[in-house]
């Protein structure tokens, strides 16, 4: 029977007595919100305009959130983290997108795609060395899978690591690398020399500090801009054999597991662009009069403002249907492809009708709607494009189509 | 040194909605933070325990809903949690909530060497309940305080009244109110607060757990009832008059005289 519309087995994909709908936070998350709100409103938010402005990364913050745990959401206590689940984390990340985006995807990217593999790939030894300094925010971290020639073709990387004795040697080139210009800590995807395209396939702890390692000047974007996005280029980059992550030939799998994961933090960014955007909004449209009255009394913004809030509520549910499949540990590939793509393009819209109800001033750097749409773009493109995300969705949904 | 503060969940104000027959503050399902003095009491505390060593405990009246404000102060970094909860409480003025939390606190042990609160709360700004306590408890009180230090047995603290700033020596135990000046708050870690709700437990006590009868608590245990409630009205534009000195001076003396403010006078020729 198809049921890929969750008309058997519910949106949360199971079923039976003990099974509970949880459309509403808990106490806890509520919590948890109104803390991580707290600080990025009284300690982000003014940064927020300058790191834009400037392409500038904040390292003042970025400790005072390492201190309170903000680099170690979902790594538990044990390894220097806040042992927060899915659904928690990403309620931390869109909070601080919703103040800035730039912020968010560090913080979001660090998390899900470098800090959390290592968690959960790493032996203890490497987990010593590299995650508890990560969920410290001592070192920041990233993932570099994406090259010049291998965007969302992933396993066609030419990115190459040839065992010579108890090293790796690794030579190639990656591009686009979020949190490149600030990582202390790499993870970076490449083949064995001599292996077939996805055999072979291998992921490597290799610290910035590691001769061989060098980063060019971050990329200039038209959005995010206080993330330092760069390229990070390996010249015959020697990494010891304990750096690999995984065994050799895992480097896929592990790529792709882990980016289910790190899609529900992209969503939950993107959710808190969105958000913003409908903040702002409101509040314009409330102020602002023409014809005698404020915009907010006009039906076609009335129309605006309601498409931008159920759009972002419904991205809202899928975040969390996905958090919570996640962290009952269940199949959640297809749910947050979902959210990932319905987050990001809401976002996008949000943004763009944002500027729509400011008019004129919408399109000036003195209100912050315009920022909001600039970050908002690339949420369609980075971490799987939403034509990849489609594809995964529909890839499952065919699949289990009888 | 064991201290014990008092904290209120309070209505983050913008959203206060009122019950019409209680002529209260409606609290459930309205986004509720800890009074933002009570929350500076605690980190006073907990910076006195930090210092001085001693144990801290959280203590809050109100609807189940007010564990969630003790989670908080427990991830600030509170010892314990105690929450008084009974349908029972409902309506209480600030005199019932003060017999309800001395109560609370006469039955801790050991019985604490300080007690502190918040001098006021942002939604009913009364500042009654510290005093109250301490009256109940038939301890001394200091209120206002803006600093804390500890001289071998006794308290010396710094409050502000009337213009000048007090310095005051006081035996222990003692209740302080405090304001805003008597120390920054912290953010809060975010493992702290997954442990707070994970790791640590909260009692809970009910009106028979404290031995209280249901005409002492309560809207039936309150001295006052609130009779109304109504937002403040409009202010009024002032209105601006631009006439010759000698046309004002009439102007607002007839103003004056028909508001009833001037004194009966013989009228001088």
């Amino acid at each position: 029977m198809f049921n890929a519309l969750f008309q058997e087995t519910g949106p949360l994909g199971g079923r039976g007595p003990k099974e509970e709908m949880h459309l509403e936070p808990t106490m806890k998350q509520a919590v948890l919100r109104r803390t991580a709100r707290k600080f990025c409103e009284t300690r982000l938010s003014s940064a927020a305009g300058m790191m834009d402005r400037d392409a500038r990364f904040p390292w003042d913050i970025a400790r005072e959130m390492a201190d309170l745990q903000y680099f170690g959401l979902e790594i538990p206590a044990l390894y220097g983290g806040a042992g927060l689940d899915t659904a928690s984390s990403a309620i931390v990340i869109e909070e601080i997108a919703r103040v800035s985006a730039a912020m968010g995807l560090c913080v979001s990217v660090h998390n899900s795609v470098s800090a959390y593999p290592l968690y959960l790939y790493g032996d203890e030894g490497q987990r010593r060395e590299y995650l508890i300094p990560l969920a410290r925010g001592e070192k920041i971290g990233t993932f570099c899978l994406t090259e010049p020639n291998a965007g969302s073709d992933a396993s066609s990387i030419e990115t190459r690591a040839f065992l010579h004795g108890d090293e790796y040697v690794l030579n190639g080139n990656k591009i686009f690398v979020t949190n490149g210009g600030v990582s202390g800590v790499n993870l970076i995807f490449a083949t064995l020399e001599g292996g077939q395209k996805d055999r072979g396939f291998s992921v490597f702890i290799v610290d910035s500090e590691t001769r061989g390692l060098v980063k060019g000047p971050p990329e200039d974007l038209i959005g995010m801009r206080g993330n330092p996005v760069c390229p990070i280029s390996l010249h015959d980059c020697r990494v010891p054999v304990k750096n690999r992550l995984g065994e050799e030939g895992e480097g896929l799998k592990i790529a792709l597991s882990i980016l289910d994961g790190g899609r529900i933090g992209i969503a939950a960014q993107a959710l808190g662009i969105a958000q913003a955007s409908l903040d702002l909004s409101l509040r314009y449209a409330k102020e602002r009069q023409q014809f005698g009255k404020a915009l907010s009394e006009f039906g076609a913004i009335k129309h605006f403002l309601a498409d931008m809030a159920t759009r972002i509520d419904a991205a809202r549910l899928l975040v969390f249907r996905a958090c919570h499949l996640k962290d009952k540990g269940r199949h959640h590939g297809r749910e947050s492809a979902m959210a990932k793509v319905y987050a990001s393009e809401a976002a996008v819209y949000a943004a763009r009708i944002g500027i729509q109800i400011h008019g004129g001033y919408g399109c000036t750097k003195a209100y912050p709607i315009e920022r909001l749409y600039r970050d908002s773009k690339v949420c369609e493109i980075y971490e799987g494009t939403s034509e990849v995300q489609r594809m995964i969705i529909a890839r499952s949904l065919i699949h289990e189509s009888v | 040194m064991n201290m014990v503060v008092a904290i209120k969940q309070v209505p983050d104000v913008p959203n206060i909605r009122i019950d019409r027959e209680r002529m209260t503050v409606i609290r459930e399902g309205v986004e509720s933070i800890i009074n933002p003095l009570d929350y500076v009491a605690l980190e006073a505390a907990l910076d006195l325990r930090n210092r001085h060593g001693g144990k801290v405990v959280a203590l809050t009246m109100g609807p189940l809903q007010s564990e969630e404000a003790l989670r908080e102060a427990l991830a600030a970094g509170a010892d314990e949690g105690i929450l008084l909860t009974d349908p029972a409480f409902a309506g209480a003025d600030t005199l019932a909530t003060s017999h309800v939390l001395a109560r609370a606190i006469s039955r801790t042990t050991p019985f604490p060497d300080l007690i502190l609160c918040g001098m006021q709360t942002i939604d009913s700004d009364t500042g009654h309940v510290g005093p109250q306590i301490a009256e109940e408890l038939d301890v001394p009180q200091v209120c206002g305080v803006s600093e804390i230090h500890v001289d071998e047995e006794c308290l010396v603290v710094k409050r502000v009244s009337d213009g000048s700033l007090d310095s005051v020596r006081v035996t222990m135990p003692v209740v302080l109110t405090v304001t805003q000046h008597i120390c920054e708050v912290r953010n809060l870690p975010l493992g702290a607060l997954e442990a707070a709700f994970s790791e640590k437990s909260i009692v809970q006590w009910s009106m028979d757990q404290l031995g209280l009868e249901e005409s002492e608590v309560g809207l039936s245990g309150s001295a006052t009832q609130v009779w109304r409630l109504r937002p403040p009205p409009p202010r009024r534009e002032g209105r601006v008059f631009d006439a010759s000195p000698q046309e004002l001076v009439d102007h607002l003396i007839r103003k004056l005289e028909g508001l009833s403010v001037l004194d009966e006078e013989e009228e001088d020729q």
